[in-house]
């Protein structure tokens, strides 16, 4: 399929970029990559598609070197290459931006650009890297603040910041894992029309992608990687999406609406089982991070919540969860009102929560898997009696858990953390769900899952809703938000912009709202307070 | 009045001397993110080191250079264990202690209690060591004072905080990923700042007995090691501030000094306290009254972590 | 490209961790018998006299139980600590800090054993409680990092013990150099030497691993200590489990200074603590954070220290057997983390991520 012939449009006996041959990459029990050849041409965007686990990261992180692949050769501009280090591979114009961002969080924006740059002068004070930076901000059109600490920036301007370094760099080729998977759809336009620019002088990207819309709408070839093998490259104009989904999973995937509800599923109840009444909250810098929010949750209803990460969402997972105190308004937990922020007193009463990074907040990632699936059970008898713990029956509700989640263990006493990021997911939505009797706050669930996986999660939270239990659903794939929502609230800035029928809603209103537009603004349908 | 000040700042400065010179050193291990408990082990090899050196070669210029030597040596066998193979940091540092103080005292079981030949002579700036109270003080007792107080913590600082290398050092204590994923040499990285590290304990150790406490004898590091590790917390990782911080720890061991020559109406025992009941206070008084303090004065955050880039 | 032959596993398993240390050990026992066959020793003539003085006679079992008892409990204070994720430097000031409690009421009030022997222990676990409150609530509440604070109080304990002993608690019966007088009472002695505190110390190390292992309490101590984040989301106060663990460190190492006290050295002195506590963070380290190890740990410990007092009859220093138990550590380490890695064996490789 891919020979040394140059693509159309390409003067004859051009080389490749990038040629990888056979390579193969493997980890304790795993293997990573095996028999993977890519080419990747000058002036094109090459998506790499698979299902997690499918060793796209790893294979990028071969051609970055951070891995030394075990098997096969890496070709640049014709020539072979063997990168023992990140820096090597830097200077032959590969950049990378990883889907988990390599920045250092206690620096500045410029000093984060000139980390480990040959090219930053020698004597490098906060004002010249500053100045600097401001320089090549304007120079490449990314908008920076020099300044700002990256830990206190949005992922999305993080994203900037990565992207600016590697272009700083002056890399050929440029290596996007996930790129999307934190912007607002205007920022995704930005960055597709940055990258096509990039392609435009002659420069070369490879993306990393599950979402196939996308894939489609900005590659110009897609390799699909399935069980760390190359299933086949194709030209993106020969492929529909549902021939990219099949291939990347080995199976016919449909979507499906699924908010129609089956024979015996509860109704919608008439009182709402909690509710917030104007509640803010301040940050320790004295920040508003969520803003007046008012907010019903009824029993057997599903309210997704839209919007960019870092518009408050946090903040309301964790008020709805007891995590975090208000500084103003009203919780009431069926009419009662909570008085004070207690996470234990939450989940007691039937609420639980899948939240947005588990390996930090919900898992003890260095104990074991039974350890790690008792953490919502262990003061309730059979684990808890009078103030024991009893291990075996731990062991037994681990069991239980993972067999719901389909999820194969060998050895329940091994640390949670061996476990790859999706398994660890399922696991905990299946803790959750078992103590979640009254409400299920879902924080990004389907994040970072593969399209089966996104469909067996999204079928948890139906079931759930079917038994009557109220389900909040944050997510930022609008597409998961339609399919399974009854309504959907979209935050902006700390507040609650709306909360639309999602019968009524379509993706252009909910991305408008998604941007800050007043719903006052909007033309009208199905807008509702 | 004035003598008494006098006299206890000129205390201060040679008491804090060496701790600032060991502090210093283990601030660059650990903005490289290694913590180095073997610093009391290293100070104790470097003071026999010099003593022996002395004995042999009467120049305390040669004497400082082999405790130094020999300080960076056994950062090297401690760096071995810590960062090349990387092995558990509390227990290699611990165990360079042990190896340290235990080599020490076997090494100099012949020169144990006798007064140091050689040392460093008394050096009096012309104008400068006539300032009241400051100037015999600094400028008044040993040619390395500046060197310590004012030379090495400056330097370090402009490494540190204003250029390239400082740069990517300090990353590779924040996030080793990060930096090694933008091509900085972590492993050398390490390697070379826990080794000068070690190089700058022995160093602390030579000054000790070349300067302040002429003479050998087992146990007389006494624990100077791990006040300099307290230091490099308390003075939240910063070379400037952990070497006022060092002359501050001085001042309060002198003062305990003083009371003991004017018969103060308090046992020893308990003036000796002083310093540690300090620096108790110094630690965490600030952090109850200014919350804010602990973002500031926070560890670099990949602080005793071993980096290991090929596996997940 | 070049092909590694090793990869690291996240975690060791236990039979190669402990295989590991056996090799580090016997190649450190070369490294020593190597130096002292070149200084004129000889190293066979010594390892026997050391067997046959520590494992191979009843004297030298008593002596290593002896050793063990304050190793079983300062080990344990580290150890439970390291649960909930917190350094205690501080166990050498907490064991002088019980010690000087134990003593005070040993001198202070009279009475029979039976009366004042259970006033000691709890005076003893409530001096080394004292000692670590304020590390304890500045860590809890201000977030002080308690390495400096507890650290910091092993210098002032040991001065204390100095004032007392040389001042109002002097010896003035016979005279001896920092000490005080021999207390009156005495925990009895259950096979020769040994006195009951030794197998009190197991006990309670094995009560400790099923407390931290079989409760509710200890439940929410690992989980705080793994991830505190977690702990947090799973509703665990925190900041109250971080006082109690504390103070249960504190009193460990307290009660391990008034077994010394009143089981081997009948009064306190100045420098009784010898290391214990700092060995005991060794014993905590080689224990890898679980309890129960802790009883082998504390028995290698207490061999080295037993093989070094043999080995000061014979003319070496107390120092050089200091420099080897350094370097048999340092074996240890570097042991630990090689147990990490494995050959990588391609052929028998499968895939099962999923």
């Amino acid at each position: 399929m891919n020979k040394q012939s140059a693509p159309p449009g390409m003067p004859p006996g051009t080389p490749p970029v990038l040629q990888l041959r056979g390579i193969g990459k493997f980890f304790p029990g795993v293997i990573a990559n095996k028999d993977v050849d890519l080419d990747v041409w000058p002036g094109e965007i090459h998506a790499l598609l698979g299902e997690n686990g499918a060793g796209k990261s790893t294979l990028m992180n071969v051609v970055t070197g951070i891995y030394q692949p075990e098997e096969g050769e890496i070709i640049l501009d014709g020539y072979g290459q063997a990168f023992a280090s990140p820096q090597d591979a830097i200077r032959a114009g590969i950049g990378m931006v990883h889907q988990h961002f390599k920045l250092v969080e206690a620096f500045t924006v410029a000093e984060n650009i000139h980390l480990g740059w040959d090219e930053a002068p020698r004597m490098a004070s906060p004002a010249v890297l500053e100045a600097r930076t401001r320089e090549i901000s304007e120079r490449f059109g990314f908008p920076v603040r020099p300044d700002a600490r990256v830990g206190d920036l949005s992922a999305g301007e993080q994203q900037r910041v990565e992207i600016l370094r590697v272009l700083a760099r002056r890399a050929r080729l440029l290596i996007m894992d996930e790129p999307t998977a934190v912007l607002t759809p205007e920022e995704t336009g930005e960055l597709f029309r940055a990258l096509r620019a990039f392609r435009a002088q002659g420069n070369a990207v490879i993306i990393i992608s599950h979402k196939l819309d996308e894939v489609m709408e900005i590659s110009d070839r897609v390799s699909i990687l399935r069980g760390g093998r190359k299933v086949g490259t194709f030209l993106t104009a020969d492929c529909t999406p549902s021939m990219l989904a099949a291939t990347m999973v080995g199976r016919d995937i449909v979507r499906r609406n699924m908010r129609a509800r089956p024979e015996g599923a509860a109704p919608i109840a008439a009182d709402p089982v909690m509710q917030l009444r104007h509640v803010s909250v301040r940050d320790g810098r004295g920040v508003e991070t969520l803003r007046d929010v008012s907010l019903d949750l009824h029993g057997g209803e599903i309210l997704g919540i839209a919007g960019v990460a870092g518009n408050g969402q946090r903040e309301l997972t964790h008020v709805l969860t007891g995590l975090m105190a208000r500084t103003a308004g009203e919780i009431m937990l069926d009419g009662n009102l909570v008085e004070r922020a207690d996470p234990a007193l939450f989940a007691h009463a039937g609420v639980g929560h899948i939240p947005e990074d588990r390996l930090r907040s919900a898992l003890a990632p260095s104990l074991s898997i039974t350890t790690n699936m008792a953490l919502r059970e262990y003061t309730r008898p059979p684990i808890d009696r009078h103030g024991l713990y009893d291990a075996k029956a731990a062991g037994e509700l681990a069991h239980g858990i993972a067999e719901l989640a389909q999820v194969s263990i060998p050895d329940f006493a091994m640390p949670v953390r061996n476990l790859s990021g999706g398994n660890q997911q399922r696991l905990v939505a299946r803790r959750e769900i078992r103590i979640a009797t009254r409400v299920l706050v879902a924080a990004y669930p389907a994040r970072g899952l593969d399209i089966g996986a996104i469909a067996t999660m999204l079928g948890y939270l139906t079931d759930l809703r079917d038994q009557g239990v109220a389900v909040v659903f944050i997510s930022e794939d609008l597409e998961d938000l339609l399919n399974v929502s009854d309504r959907i609230g979209v935050m902006f800035h700390g507040r609650l912009m709306s909360v639309i029928d999602a019968e009524a809603a379509d993706m252009a209103t909910i991305g408008l709202l998604m941007g800050g537009r007043e719903p006052a603004d909007l033309p009208g349908a199905g807008v509702r307070q | 009045m004035i003598a008494l000040l006098t006299g206890m700042l000129a205390t201060a400065v040679l008491a804090g001397g060496v701790l600032a010179l060991a502090a210093l050193g283990e601030v660059l291990a650990e903005r490289v993110g290694v913590t180095n408990l073997g610093v009391e082990g290293l100070m104790a090899l470097g003071a026999v080191t010099a003593v022996m050196t002395v004995s042999a070669v009467p120049s305390p210029w040669v004497g400082l250079l082999a405790a130094i030597m020999v300080g960076a040596l056994g950062g090297l066998v401690f760096a071995f264990g810590a960062v090349v193979m990387r092995a558990n940091q509390v227990l290699c540092g611990l165990a360079t202690t042990f190896m340290g103080l235990g080599l020490s005292t076997a090494l100099g079981h012949n020169y144990a209690g006798q007064p140091v030949g050689t040392t460093f002579g008394h050096v009096s700036v012309p104008l400068l060591s006539s300032i009241p109270v400051i100037g015999p003080a600094f400028f008044g007792q040993n040619i390395l004072i500046i060197p310590i107080y004012v030379l090495l913590p400056l330097a370090v600082h402009f490494i540190m905080f204003r250029t390239r290398h400082g740069l990517n050092m300090r990353a590779v204590g924040e996030n080793p990923a990060a930096a090694d994923a933008a091509g900085i040499p972590v492993m050398a990285m390490r390697l070379g700042y826990v080794v000068l590290g070690g190089a700058m304990a022995g160093m602390a150790g030579g000054y000790l007995t070349l300067t302040y406490v002429p003479v050998w004898s087992e146990g007389m590091v006494a624990g100077r090691g791990w006040i300099a590790l307290a230091l490099v917390i308390f003075a939240g990782y910063r070379p400037v501030i952990v070497t006022l911080s060092a002359l501050l720890f001085g001042l309060v061991t002198a003062l305990s000094f003083v009371g003991q020559a004017h018969n103060w109406p308090i046992d020893p025992a308990f003036l000796n306290m002083l310093p540690y009941l300090g620096t108790m206070a110094f630690i965490i008084v600030p952090v109850v009254v200014w919350h804010r303090m602990r973002r500031i004065m926070a560890a670099p955050a990949a602080l005793g972590q071993p980096y290991y880039r090929d596996v997940r | 490209m070049a092909t590694r032959a090793f990869q690291r596993l996240p975690t060791a398993p236990a039979g190669r961790i402990l295989a590991l240390r056996l090799a580090a050990i016997v190649l450190s026992l070369f490294i020593i018998a190597g130096v002292l066959a070149l200084s004129g020793h000889s190293p066979l003539m010594l390892a026997e006299l050391i067997l046959r003085s520590t494992i191979g006679s009843r004297f030298g079992l008593e002596d290593l139980a002896l050793f063990m008892c304050p190793l079983l409990l300062t080990g344990a204070a580290v150890c439970v600590c390291g649960t909930i994720g917190l350094w205690n430097i501080g166990a050498e000031g907490q064991f002088y800090a019980g010690a000087i409690a134990a003593t005070g009421v040993a001198l202070g009030l009279h009475g029979p054993a039976v009366v004042l022997l259970p006033l000691m222990t709890i005076a003893g676990i409530a001096g080394g409680m004292a000692w670590i409150t304020v590390p304890t609530l500045a860590r809890a509440y201000a977030g002080v990092n308690e390495i400096i604070t507890t650290l910091l109080l092993n210098f002032i304990a040991s001065l204390l013990t100095y004032y007392l002993t040389t001042g109002p608690w002097r010896d003035r019966i016979s005279g001896a150099q920092v000490s005080t007088q021999r207390i009156p009472v005495a925990i009895p002695e259950m096979w020769g030497i040994v006195h009951w505190g030794f197998p009190v110390a197991i006990v309670i190390v094995i009560g400790l691993a099923l407390v931290l292992s079989r409760t509710r309490w200890g439940y929410e101590i690992r989980l705080g200590g793994a991830n505190p984040e977690a702990a947090r989301y799973a509703g665990i106060p925190v900041r109250v489990r971080i006082i109690s663990v504390m103070l249960l460190s504190g009193g460990l190492a307290g009660l391990a200074g008034m077994f010394e006290v009143a089981g081997t050295v009948h009064r306190l002195q100045g420098g009784m603590a010898n290391n214990f506590g700092y060995l005991g963070i060794v014993v905590a380290v080689l224990a890898r954070g679980s309890c129960l190890n802790v009883i082998p740990a504390a028995l290698l410990m207490a061999l080295i220290l037993d093989s070094g007092i043999v080995m000061q009859t014979q003319q070496l220093s107390s120092s050089v057997v200091l420099a080897i138990t350094g370097l048999i550590l340092f074996m240890i380490a570097i042991g630990d983390e090689l147990a990490h890695y494995r050959p990588l064996a391609r052929t028998t490789t499968g895939e099962k991520t999923r």
